[in-house]
């Protein structure tokens, strides 16, 4: 064994001696997007804490992208005077444990102004204490959970939970009864199964949509849970077979909704699977998501917004392709959010530490117009805009159906 | 009533898949005593083999089921006996006289290892995979129970082959050598058994089966993850212990009375099917703590 | 050589015999030698790297001082002299040194040359480009085969003994200043290459530091020092845990004394703590257990109900010393009961019960058991520890100098830690711990000696679980989220493979184990996505080539050894008779 690795080495250093005539590709300080900018203050951090591997990580690689567009773009107009901007994307998994510790890094960096994320709601949860201890602004393109922002009353006795925390997208309290009202008026299903995956996303979503179910006069037949990462899903088909529902409503996202939806469709229950803006993506399909299914998603469709479109075309120049995925446009209106309110912050001074009052401040208080439409935060900290998109399957295809405010 | 009927028959097809795996691990222990705790992996990278061959299919040939499908378990019984043997040859065999936990401990290193070198080297493996469309779509419908054709595939593949096994281990000559290096391996060796051969094919029988459990998984299901083969592979080893570990015949009942477990405990023993999973567990230990040589086993010799 | 009967058996290598290269040893280590200062002198690299400048000054830019060698380029040179000096100087066990030192010194080279090639973007980097040459890393790769081909030509020795015994005061003097240097060490460790993305090089700077640490502690190892000083610090068993506690405990005084690696250390604590008790049911008393980390898991999740935070499932809050004890008890009594079993189930399918219980918490935390776990939402927002009004994750001042965030943290892990392996060392030198090595070497023939094995395997599983239990408690308060997610079987696993690197019943292995597996991602973020599978590969290659691990355990490995020469034995009569 060792003479072995004795002759390989000494094969790897004649190779060297042999190669070393090769030439390179000798390049210097390419890349430098800071351009004609001043960046004589040095390096300032946006921070990303989103899933960048796993099952999510369709959605979480789209946030990543699109804050680094962001980025990249205020770098390119010298938005913030004196600094280069950066992007630290820490991978939480999905995983709220993760999640910490991906905040723990990020809030132990003097430089880093914001942090864009989380997509999961349950990770929200733990990051947001970590960055509030150190009055770091957190805006979310994706928790749609309501009592990250409003507390656990949160239609009755609203209170804000951190003052740190921000999000750009409406909330599963318009999100479920948004798909309640389409369900049961619309596409007239009275009796709907449920089942969701047991965490704050699904199971508060799944709550939501069944209460007003109810006001409507529609029935929820049954409710089941599943494990987040299960494929097979045959027992739980066949408890909710037996109910017979009109449709079935899923709380979770699409690593368990594609199969779910294919699955049920091979039993012999061939109802529509709904779901929310979690499996609102085109993997969804391509697990097994079928004709008619259905889902809602927040914002209007990306393709359609005219200040949109913009958006689309320079991420399809930096990137190759449209992976942006449901939350391209809000991380990245959730980037500008941070790098906005950075400037008005420094406004030609330095940054440290001592800034990040304002800097919460000026988060607060930011107003500009997005890819997905007004960007503005209420004294809660969500999000003004409150437009809903219902979609559905179509050709193998999400199309979107109909596009409005939840008004009751 | 359906719905018992209906669980019955997932159950059924869930057991069959278990059975498949099931086989690898009693014959693996039966011959040299050895939980080959890597050998759901096998499982899970004959999966990614069967897609992957998929994948490398030219266009036309994807269309057509009749040529994707056979390959499709062609690819994957290749990659799992590939594995199998390379894990047998540099991972167990320098061990064989080692201490007993040393093996067992290599096992998992391998289980591990496969299973972050099928998520890191494998395209999007870190996500749930989609399994192609060649599969035989729909379903049998008998009164109000649903059996997906996949799953009378399966049924079938599953009896058949553990039948074909059991008769080439009780007829063949090599199956004979087989049952006598279990028995005694020395004395086997002077009879002129070669060992080595024999637990080579072990292994390979082994894989070959799991093998064919990988592709009709990801053909059941539709979709394939990095996790599926500890999962799969825990149920497998319930199921090879329940039936006495070393009998082919008890690994497939074994394997039948898990699936049924594991379905009808989801139907109708509280908590559903979240908790599912750990009736089968609480199986496994009670069978371990009372009864260590399962339903058809031998009565116990030490086991250090 | 071969005729020599080997007193110490060697356990690296078999005895090879290498006539062809005898004769070339020395001039070998000669040669090697000096290209190794050579190399050290040269430059590096060609041109200015698209991240930067390369460390240390070694671009031809740069090269203007060529004498003030510093970073690894210090480390080539520093290796080069102790090549001549070993090769030349009467050094026991020569071979093996010089060898050692050979793959330091090629370690170094190998990694800034790859690391050169690929951020510089092909050979050109380090060979001529516009009539500009840097052969530094090449003179440095041919010096360090030569060495280790010299090593091999003087000819691979067992490794050398001390007989000599020194006096009571002597050796509290020789183990102070040996811990010193390995603080200052750890310090130089955990700081080289800077923090995080701080330095794009950083990933380099360290592997190169590790290759050079390597070769010197080889060399060390190979001299006999190591084994000495091994022994002697098990002489002087309190002292040395004393001694190990207050260095540790001055770590934050160092370079590495900054809320980051504050924060790592402080969890790679938790980690060593809970692998000592691990230490206790595997490594001790031959209980092999893959549930292990659900103990951690149900420490952490008392605690973090007990805590006070938000979705806490019981209204009361205790303070922490109350529910860290409560912790390990309602851990300690879980473990009795995962360990119940092992009155009729032994071996490897013991280990499969244990697998079985650690899944049953997996699934059963995952669901959400009687709402104590909060499922896959976690438990968020656990308060952080307080003393006198000091929160732990606030940075403190003491007198004139102020401490980083989390150092309150880490003083308190260090304590866990000491505490830990106090138990630990105690339980192995008592009857208790006599009685569970008996167990692991033959259970049938302890029970026939009179132990009662069955309460003993039980008390270890208790007592492993007891301490798995409290680290599990610091760990809630420490990370502020419980998580089922942090408990999963790869974790058990994660922790074993700690263990079995170290080496098994080995008290410094267990720490250094989790040091290595948890340290190495932080400082390798490129090589991240890697970290299990060569955790993976790791387990396969200790049990093939070194099962004793990396400091095994004195009486473990006369154990492991006699049992491979049995083996040994054993097979070549059998290759006979085939």
């Amino acid at each position: 064994m060792r003479q072995h690795s004795v002759k390989s080495a000494a094969i790897v250093g004649a190779a060297l001696l042999v190669l070393a005539a090769c030439g390179s590709n000798k390049t210097e300080g390419g890349g430098n997007n800071g351009g004609s900018c001043d960046t004589s203050k040095g390096t300032l951090t946006v921070g990303v804490v989103a899933p960048l591997s796993g099952n999510l990580s369709a959605l979480g690689i789209g946030i990543k992208q699109s804050a680094e567009l962001a980025v990249d773009e205020a770098n390119q107009k010298c938005t913030v005077k004196g600094y280069k901007l950066t992007v630290s994307a820490q991978d939480d998994e999905a995983n709220p444990a993760k999640g910490a510790q991906a905040a723990t890094k990020l809030s132990t960096d003097p430089n880093v102004v914001g942090v864009v994320g989380t997509l999961n709601s349950s990770v929200a949860q733990t990051v947001q204490p970590i960055l509030r201890d150190k009055k770091i602004p957190q805006v979310s393109p994706a928790n749609t959970n309501p009592t990250l922002t409003r507390g656990n009353d949160f239609l009755t006795a609203p209170k804000r939970q951190f003052d740190n925390y921000f999000r750009v997208c409406a909330t599963d309290d318009l999100q479920g009864p948004y798909a309640a009202n389409y369900l049961v008026e619309k596409a007239g299903k009275k009796k709907i199964a449920i089942i969701t995956d047991g965490k704050t996303y699904g199971a508060g979503l799944a709550a939501e949509l069944s209460k007003q179910v109810a006001k409507k006069g529609g029935q929820i037949v049954g409710q089941e849970t599943v494990g987040e990462k299960d494929t097979d899903f045959s027992g739980v088909i066949a408890k909710v077979k037996a109910l017979a529902p009109d449709a079935v409503y899923y709380g979770g996202e699409y690593p368990a909704a594609g199969p779910l939806s294919k699955q049920m469709a091979s039993a012999g229950l061939n109802v529509p699977l709904m779901g929310g803006d979690g499996i609102f993506d085109g993997k969804f399909i391509e697990l097994g998501g079928k004709e008619g299914d259905l889902a809602t998603s927040v914002g209007a469709p990306t393709e359609s917004l005219a200040t949109a479109k913009a958006f689309v075309d320079a991420y399809k120049k930096k990137f190759g392709k449209e992976d942006y995925a449901a939350y391209g446009a809000f991380s990245y209106d959730a980037a500008n959010a941070i790098i906005g309110a950075l400037a008005k912050t420094i406004d030609g001074a330095a940054w440290d530490e001592s800034k990040r009052d304002s800097m919460l401040t000026n988060v607060g208080s930011y107003s500009g117009s997005g890819a997905t439409g007004e960007v503005k935060f209420d004294q809660y900290g969500d999000s003004t805009n409150k437009v809903l998109t219902v979609y559905s399957v179509t050709s193998g295809k999400w199309k979107d159906v109909q596009t409005g405010e939840f008004t009751g | 009533m359906s719905v018992l009927l209906q669980q019955l028959a997932n159950g059924v097809i869930q057991g069959a898949l278990i059975a498949l795996i099931a086989l690898g691990y009693t014959m693996v222990y039966g011959i040299i005593q050895l939980i080959n705790f890597a050998h759901g992996e096998v499982f899970m990278v004959a999966s990614y083999g069967g897609l992957a061959t998929f994948t490398l299919l030219p266009d036309d040939l994807k269309k057509s089921p009749a040529v994707a499908l056979p390959l499709m378990f062609v690819g994957g019984i290749v990659v799992a006996v590939l594995v199998a043997v390379i894990m047998e040859r540099f991972a167990y065999r320098p061990l064989r006289n080692a201490p007993r936990l040393a093996p067992l401990i290599t096992a998992l290193g391998v289980s591990v290892f496969l299973q972050e070198a099928v998520r890191v080297w494998y395209p999007n493996a870190t996500s749930n995979l989609p399994y192609p469309k060649v599969f035989p779509e729909g379903s049998l419908s008998l009164g109000s129970v649903n059996i997906a054709w996949t799953g009378v595939l399966l049924v079938g593949l599953s009896v058949g082959l553990s039948v074909i096994l059991q008769t080439y281990i009780n007829k063949s000559r090599m199956g004979r050598a087989m049952r006598a290096t279990a028995q005694d391996p020395d004395t086997a060796k002077l009879m002129g058994v070669n060992p080595d051969r024999v637990i080579v094919l072990t292994f390979i029988f082994g894989a070959v089966l799991a093998g064919v459990a990988g592709v009709m998984f990801g053909g059941y299901l539709n979709n394939i993850n990095i996790d599926m083969g500890f999962q799969n592979g825990i149920f497998a080893f319930t199921a090879a212990v329940l039936g006495g570990v070393g009998s082919i015949r008890g690994a497939v009942i074994g394997a039948f009375i898990i699936g049924l477990i594991k379905t009808l405990a989801g139907q109708y023993m509280p908590g559903g099917t979240q908790y599912d999973y750990v009736w089968i567990f609480v199986v496994l230990i009670l069978v371990l703590v009372f009864r260590p040589q399962g339903l058809f086993g031998e009565p116990e010799r030490v086991r250090a | 050589m071969s005729t020599s009967t080997v007193s110490t058996p060697d356990t690296t290598t078999p005895v090879e015999k290498r006539s062809a290269l005898a004769p070339l040893g020395k001039p070998f280590a000669a040669a090697g030698g000096v290209l190794g200062i050579v190399a050290a002198l040269l430059p590096w690299v060609t041109f200015t790297l698209n991240d930067g400048n390369w460390p240390d000054k070694s671009t031809l830019q740069f090269f203007d001082a060529p004498f003030a060698v510093t970073g690894f380029r210090w480390h080539v040179l520093l290796l080069g002299v102790l090549i001549l000096v070993a090769a030349f100087a009467p050094t026991p066990s020569k071979g093996r040194v010089v060898r050692a030192l050979g793959w330091g010194l090629t370690l170094v080279s190998f990694v800034n040359a790859a690391y050169i090639t690929v951020k510089g973007g092909g050979l050109g980097a380090i060979t001529a480009l516009d009539g500009v040459t840097a052969f530094g890393s090449i003179v440095g790769l041919v010096a360090g085969v030569l060495a280790i081909l010299a090593g091999y030509g003087i000819g691979i020795e067992p490794v050398g003994e001390w007989k000599f015994k020194v006096s009571t005061p002597v050796a509290y003097l020789v183990l102070l200043v040996s811990f010193a240097a390995v603080l200052y060490a750890v310090a130089a460790m955990l700081t080289t290459g800077g923090v995080g993305t701080s330095n794009p090089y950083s990933g380099a700077i360290f592997l190169s530091f590790l290759g050079f640490a390597a070769g010197v502690l080889g060399a060390l190892s190979g001299v006999g020092f190591i084994r000495w000083l091994s022994a002697l610090s098990e002489q002087h068993r309190v002292f040395s845990v004393i001694v190990l506690a207050a260095c540790a405990l001055l770590l934050p005084f160092t370079d590495a004394g900054n809320e980051y690696w504050m924060t790592v250390a402080a969890n790679i604590g938790i980690y060593a703590a809970t692998a000592i008790g691990l230490n206790i049911v595997v490594g001790l008393a031959g209980l092999l257990d893959l549930g292990y980390v659900a103990f951690m898991g149900i420490g952490a999740l008392v605690a973090a109900n007990f805590s006070g935070a938000a979705t806490a499932h019981f209204g009361i809050t205790l303070p922490f010393p109350v529910a860290a004890v409560a912790a390990a008890i309602v851990a300690g009594i879980f473990g009795a009961i995962v360990g119940s079993p092992t009155l009729r189930v032994r071996g490897d399918y013991l280990a499969i019960v244990t697998l079985a219980f650690g899944e049953i918490f997996t699934r059963s935390a995952q669901n959400n058991i009687g709402g104590i776990t909060n499922g896959s939402n976690a438990i968020p927002g656990i308060p952080p520890l307080s003393l006198f009004g000091n929160e732990f994750n606030k940075s403190i001042t003491l007198g004139a100098v102020k401490l980083p965030a989390g150092v309150l943290y880490y003083i308190l892990i260090v304590l866990l830690v000491a505490a830990t392996m106090a138990v630990f060392a105690n339980l192995k030198f008592s009857r208790i711990g006599r009685a569970w090595i008996a167990i692991r070497e033959d259970e049938d023939a302890a029970r026939a000696m009179g132990i009662r094995t069955g309460k003993m395997k039980i008390l270890a599983f208790l007592i492993g679980a007891t301490l798995a239990g409290l680290a599990g408690a610091v760990f809630a308060h420490k990370n502020g989220t419980v998580s089922y997610e942090s408990f999963k079987f790869l974790e058990s696993v994660t922790l074993l493979a700690a263990v079995i690197l170290g080496g098994m019943g080995s008290i410094p292995g267990a720490v250094l184990g989790a040091a290595l597996l948890f340290v190495l991602p932080e400082k390798l973020r490129d090589f991240e996505d890697y970290r299990l599978m060569i955790f993976g590969l790791a387990l396969i290659l200790i049990m093939r080539f070194r099962p004793v691990g990396l400091i095994p355990d004195a009486h473990r490995r006369a154990e492991m050894i006699e049992r491979a020469d049995e083996n040994a034995e054993e097979a070549h009569v059998e290759a006979k008779k085939a």
